[in-house]
C-alpha cells in the first residue's frame, strides 16, 4: 500500500508537528526518498539560478509585482471579472470552501455531470473537492501522473509540485498492477509512465466536462495560464466542452506581460527548468477551440482576511512553485504529511494556521529553526521567518487568556526568565541558584548527560556543559577587584 | 579605541571562556574594553518564542544601557541579528518617538566580534596561534541574518599553524533554533544528525562558530557520542598565542 | 444564469476594498502605480542574429527536439525529407496552412472541423508558429489558422512545426514587447511533455506529441 501509515492532511484533524513528525523521523525508506527528490531538485535550481545572471532583479520585480497586485486586488479581481465575462466565461464568487463546493457541484448537475477529468490542483484539495464530489454521485478522475498515484494508492499528497515524492517506483509499480488491472507491469518509471498514459487516454477523450485550478488569472484580459509539464492539462483543457477553474482570489496578475517575469522565476524554482514543457492560456471561450461552456470559481476562503494583516498579507505572494519547502532542512527530514495540511513546508507553516483562523495547526509555526533559507529562494520575496514570528507571537496571546498556560513549563519558564532579565541583580541570582541546582545533573566530567521536564527534551540526544563555577561577569568583577587592588 | 561587551546572556552563565578569551583577544589589540554590570538579555529568546511585549522590555533596556557606548562587541551574531532584523519593528509597534531615535543612533554602532575586528579595527591578522585541524560552521543568523561573509575566513587564514577544512553543505542549519532545539527535539536531532555527517567528514579537531548557540548543539552531540572532536568560540582560537594557548573546556 | 453567489461577491469586494483601504487607487493612480514597477531584469537580448538561432536550435536539440534548417525554396523538399524520415503515413494540417506542405505521398487530412476521433487516428500534424524563444527553446503557438486549434498539436504522437528565423527572438520579454496586444489563447512549448514524480527520473513523452520535429527557413 503506500509508504506505511495514513496521514492526515486536515488540519481540524492533524496531530501537532512534533508527534506528527515521529513516525516519519523513524521511516528510513521516506527519509531517503524525500532527500533525493529535494537534492535532484535543488541541484537543477541551482545551476540555472547561477547561470541566470539577472535573477536578483527577477525576483525584485517578481516581489513588486504581487506586492502591488495584492495593494490592488479589489480592482483588479473585478477588471478580471468583467473581462472574462465578456469573452464568455462565467465568474463565481465563493466566501468559503462550502460554498465553492456547492457551485461546482451545481455547474456540474446544470450540465449532467456524473464524471470529471481533473488537472492537479492545490485549490481543490484545499476546499477537499474530490470526496464532496464522490460522495455527491460524481467520480473524479485525477489525471497528473502523482495525482493518479496517490488516488489509486489512497495516499495524500507530500508536497505541492512533486506530490508523491515520498513513494518509489517499486511502490508504484505495485499500485498500478493492483489497481490498473497490470500485474505484468515492471518497476521501470518509463513502463509506469507508459501505463498512466495508456489508462487516461481513454478518459480524456470520453469525459466532457473538466476541473482545474490556475496558476495566474490575468486582470487585463480575463485570460487563465496553467503551467504544466506533462500534457495531461492541455488534455483536459482541450478536449471537454465544460470547464470549471477554481483559483485563490489572490492568483492574479495585472497584465498579460507580467507572465514574462512569472514564468522565468516560477520555472526555475518549482522544477529546475528554465521553461517548463507546457504553459496554456485561454480567455473565456474560444469558438471552435475547447470548451464552450467555461467557469471560474473565485475562491475567498480566508485570503481577504489574511490581505487585511499588515505582516501576513505577504503569505498572498506565494506563486505556489515550492522552493521554499525544497531548502528547507526541516521538510527536508520530515517530508510533507508531518505538517497535516495540503500546503506543507515553510509556506504551509504560515499558511495554514491563516486559512484555519488560528484555531488549528498552531504547531506549524514552531515548526521552524528560523534559518532563512526560505526566504533566500522565495522567487517573490515572502519573509517567511518574519510571518513565522508574527503568529507566534499570536499563538502566544492566544494562550496568555488561557488558563492550560500555568502548567505550560516553556510559558512559565519564559515568563520567569523575562522578570528575572528586567534585573541583572535578579538574573545574577538566578545565576548562582541555576549553578547548585545544576551541580545534582552534573556528572564527573563536568557535563549533564540528563535533565528532567522540558530539560530532557534536550539530554534526550545531546549532553549540557554543567555551570561553570563562575560566570563571566563575576571574573570581570574580580578581576577588576584585583586590579584596582593592585593599583591602590 | 573604546568598546563596550555585551557578552549575552548565556555566554554569561555557561561559556565564560568564550568572554574572557574576547577581553584578552581586544585587550592585546588595544581595545579599552568596558562591560556594563547591568546587562543581562538582548530579548532573542522571547522575541523567537512569540513574546513580543517581553522580548520588547528587554530590548528597551539593552538600548538605554549602551546609549553613551562609543561600540557594542557582541560575540554572537544571533543577538545582532535580534537587534538589526528584529529590533526596528519591536520598537515600531510597542516604543515611542524617543525610543525609536535612540534606537537608531545606537545600531550603527553594534558590532558582532568578526565584523568589529574586520570593520573597525581593521585587522584580519591578530597574532594568533592555534596548530590544529578546525572546521568553520557557519551560523544561520551569521551568514543569512547579518551577512559576515567572507569575514570569519579572512581571520582564520591568519591564524598560525591553523589548518583549515571546508565543512561540506555550509548553508545548511545545524537544527539548533533556540527553542526549536527542544520543542522540536526529535527534528532538532535529526537535522544535528545530518550535519554531524558533514562535520566529522572534515576529520577537523575542532569545529568552530561564532556562536556558542550552535556550538552547544554541535557539542553536545559529539560529547555524548564520544565523538573525538570538540566545539570551539572563534574568540578563543583567536585569543590563542603560543604563550597563552586558548581556554578549552573539557 | 442564477449565481446564488452574487452575496458573496459583494461581501469579498468589500472586504478587498476595506484591506486595501486608503492605498487603493483609481484608474490613473494604478497604471502609474504599474508603471513604476521596477524592471531591472534583462528585456533586450545580446546575441546576434546568428547567434540566437544557434542558441534556439541548441535548446531544442537539447528537448530532443529534431531541428534542421532550410530556405524557402527548399522548403518543400525538407517538408518531405522530414515526413518521410518519420516512416509515418496520415497527416493534418490545420485549415490556414499552406498548400504547398501538403507534399504527395502522404494522406492529408486538412482540419477544417474534424472530429477528435479523425485526429486521433492520424500519425502527425504540420503547423507554423507565432514565435519561438531562443534562450528557452520556447515554440509559441497563438492557433492562428496556420498553427490551428489547439487539439491538432495536442493529440497526434508526431508534430512538426515550421518556423521563420524572423519569428525567433532571443528572451521571454522581447516576445511580450513584440506584441501589439495580448493573445487569446496561448500555448507555449518547450520540449515534449514530461514528468519526474516517479522518483525525480525524468521520463519524456507522457501526454501530447512525445516527437518534436522543427524546420528554421532562414529568410
Amino acid at each position: 500500500m503506500s509508504p506505511g501509515y495514513h496521514p492526515v492532511l486536515d488540519p481540524t484533524l492533524a496531530p501537532p508537528f512534533t508527534e506528527a513528525a515521529l513516525p516519519v523521523l523513524r521511516n528510513p525508506q521516506l527519509r531517503k526518498n524525500v532527500a533525493h527528490a529535494i537534492d535532484v531538485i535543488q541541484a537543477k535550481r541551482n545551476k540555472l539560478v547561477t547561470e541566470k545572471t539577472d535573477w536578483q532583479e527577477l525576483r525584485a520585480a517578481a516581489s513588486a509585482i504581487r506586492a502591488h497586485t495584492l495593494e490592488n486586488l479589489a480592482a483588479y479581481i473585478e477588471m478580471f471579472e468583467s473581462r472574462c465575462t465578456a469573452a464568455g466565461g462565467s465568474v463565481y464568487w465563493a466566501s468559503d470552501a462550502a460554498e465553492a463546493r456547492r457551485i461546482i457541484l451545481e455547474i456540474l448537475r446544470k450540465e449532467n455531470a456524473s464524471e470529471v477529468i481533473k488537472i492537479k490542483s492545490m485549490t481543490s484539495a484545499e476546499i477537499q473537492l474530490n470526496p464532496f464530489l464522490e460522495a455527491s454521485g460524481v467520480s473524479v478522475f485525477e489525471t497528473d501522473l502523482a495525482e493518479i498515484i496517490l488516488q489509486l494508492g489512497e495516499d495524500e499528497p507530500s508536497h505541492i509540485v512533486v506530490p508523491a515524492l515520498h513513494v518509489n517506483r517499486s511502490q508504484v509499480r505495485e499500485i498500478f498492477a493492483r489497481r490498473m488491472g497490470r500485474p505484468e507491469l515492471t518497476d521501470d518509471p518509463r513502463a509506469l509512465t507508459a501505463a498512466a498514459r495508456d489508462y487516461l487516454r481513454k478518459k480524456f477523450l470520453s469525459v466532457p466536462t473538466a476541473i482545474s485550478g490556475a496558476n495566474f488569472l490575468i486582470a487585463e484580459t480575463g485570460g487563465v495560464a496553467i503551467v504544466e509539464s506533462e500534457g495531461n492539462g492541455r488534455m483536459c483543457l482541450t478536449l471537454p466542452g465544460t470547464m470549471i477553474t477554481v483559483a485563490g482570489i489572490e492568483k492574479l496578475l495585472p497584465r498579460f506581460q507580467d507572465l514574462e517575469v512569472m514564468l522565468q522565476v516560477l520555472a526555475r524554482s518549482a522544477t529546475g527548468e528554465r521553461m517548463n514543457p507546457y504553459t496554456s492560456l485561454w480567455t473565456g471561450v474560444t469558438p471552435g477551440d475547447g470548451p464552450q461552456s467555461f467557469h471560474v470559481v473565485l475562491l475567498d476562503n480566508q485570503r481577504s482576511t489574511i490581505l487585511a494583516k499588515r505582516v501576513e498579507r505577504q503569505t498572498l505572494k506565494c506563486i505556489r512553485c515550492a522552493a521554499c519547502m525544497n531548502s528547507c532542512p526541516v521538510y527536508r527530514q520530515t517530508g510533507g504529511h508531518a505538517y497535516g495540511s495540503i500546503y506543507p513546508g515553510p509556506i504551509g507553516a504560515i499558511l495554514t494556521p491563516q486559512l484555519m483562523q488560528m484555531h488549528h495547526a498552531q504547531s506549524l509555526p514552531y515548526a521552524s529553526s528560523l534559518c532563512g533559507e526560505c526566504y533566500e529562494v522565495c522567487p517573490v520575496k515572502i519573509n517567511i521567518p518574519e510571518v513565522l514570528l508574527e503568529l507566534r507571537s499570536q499563538v502566544v496571546n492566544q494562550e496568555r487568556r488561557d488558563m492550560s498556560r500555568f502548567v505550560d513549563p516553556m510559558y512559565v519558564g519564559l515568563r520567569i526568565a523575562d522578570l528575572l532579565f528586567s534585573r541583572a541583580w535578579l538574573f545574577h541570582a538566578a545565576q548562582r541558584l541555576g549553578r547548585i541546582g545544576a551541580r545534582f545533573f552534573t556528572r564527573k566530567d563536568g557535563w549533564i548527560h540528563s535533565l528532567p521536564s522540558v530539560g530532557a527534551k534536550w539530554t534526550q540526544t545531546r549532553d549540557l556543559r554543567g555551570l561553570p563555577d563562575e560566570t563571566f561577569h563575576e571574573w570581570w568583577d574580580s578581576r577588576r577587584a584585583k586590579r584596582s587592588g593592585e593599583a591602590g | 579605541m573604546r568598546a563596550s561587551l555585551f557578552i549575552t546572556c548565556y555566554n554569561d552563565t555557561l561559556f565564560p571562556e568564550t568572554g574572557r578569551a574576547v577581553v584578552n583577544l581586544l585587550e592585546r589589540l588595544g581595545v579599552d574594553l568596558e562591560f556594563n554590570p547591568k546587562q543581562t538579555c538582548c530579548g532573542q529568546m522571547h522575541a523567537n518564542s512569540g513574546f513580543r511585549s517581553e522580548a520588547f522590555s528587554q530590548a528597551k533596556r539593552l538600548v538605554q544601557l549602551y546609549r553613551d557606548a562609543e561600540s557594542v562587541v557582541i560575540p554572537s551574531s544571533s543577538c545582532v541579528a535580534m537587534v538589526r532584523d528584529q529590533y526596528p519593528a519591536l520598537f515600531e509597534e510597542l516604543g515611542n518617538e524617543a525610543l525609536r531615535r535612540e534606537f537608531a543612533a545606537l545600531l550603527p554602532r553594534i558590532y558582532e566580534l568578526s565584523e568589529f575586528l574586520v570593520d573597525k579595527l581593521k585587522v584580519d591578522d591578530v597574532g594568533a596561534y592555534f596548530p590544529h585541524r578546525v572546521t568553520y560552521h557557519a551560523s544561520c543568523h551569521g551568514l543569512r541574518g547579518i551577512h559576515l561573509g567572507d569575514r570569519p575566513f579572512r581571520l582564520l587564514a591568519k591564524v598560525r599553524g591553523l589548518e583549515l577544512a571546508p565543512l561540506p553543505n555550509l548553508d545548511r542549519c545545524c537544527g539548533f533554533g533556540g527553542t526549536f532545539a527542544v520543542k522540536n527535539a526529535e527534528v532538532s536531532s535529526a537535522m544535528l544528525s545530518v550535519k554531524l555527517q558533514d562535520v566529522f567528514s572534515t576529520r577537523a579537531e575542532y569545529c568552530t562558530a561564532l556562536d556558542n548557540s550552535c556550538l552547544m548543539h554541535l557539542g553536545g552531540a559529539m560529547h555524548r557520542q564520544y565523538a573525538g572532536m570538540k566545539t570551539i568560540h572563534m574568540a578563543q582560537i583567536l585569543a590563542s598565542t603560543d604563550s597563552s594557548p586558548a581556554e578549552i573546556a573539557q | 444564469m442564477t449565481r446564488p453567489s452574487i452575496d458573496s461577491r459583494t461581501q469579498i469586494v468589500e472586504r478587498l476594498r476595506a484591506a486595501n483601504g486608503s492605498a487603493a487607487l483609481d484608474r490613473e493612480g494604478l497604471a502609474q502605480a504599474y508603471d513604476a514597477l521596477p524592471r531591472q531584469y534583462i528585456r533586450q537580448g545580446k546575441l546576434s542574429p546568428s547567434a540566437k538561432i544557434d542558441l534556439l536550435i541548441e535548446r531544442l536539440r537539447e528537448y530532443d527536439a529534431d531541428v534542421v534548417e532550410s530556405t524557402p525554396e527548399m522548403l518543400p523538399a525538407t517538408i518531405g525529407s522530414r515526413l518521410a524520415a518519420s516512416r509515418r503515413k496520415t497527416f493534418v494540417v490545420p485549415s490556414g496552412a499552406p498548400s504547398a506542405w501538403r507534399i504527395a505521398g502522404f494522406d492529408w487530412k486538412i482540419d477544417a472541423g474534424l472530429d477528435i476521433k479523425a485526429i486521433e487516428d492520424t500519425d502527425g500534424v504540420v503547423t507554423g508558429a507565432s514565435y519561438a524563444i531562443a534562450d528557452s527553446g520556447t515554440i509559441v503557438l497563438h492557433h492562428t489558422a496556420e498553427e490551428g486549434r489547439r487539439v491538432l498539436t495536442l493529440l497526434p504522437d508526431w508534430h512538426l512545426c515550421i518556423l521563420r528565423t524572423s519569428q525567433v527572438v532571443e528572451t521571454l520579454p522581447e516576445y511580450f514587447a513584440s506584441l501589439k496586444e495580448p493573445p487569446q489563447l496561448v500555448t507555449w512549448i518547450s520540449g515534449p511533455s514530461a514528468t519526474a514524480d516517479i522518483e525525480m527520473t525524468r521520463i519524456k513523452g507522457v501526454h501530447g506529441p512525445r516527437l518534436l520535429n522543427v524546420i528554421l527557413v532562414c529568410e
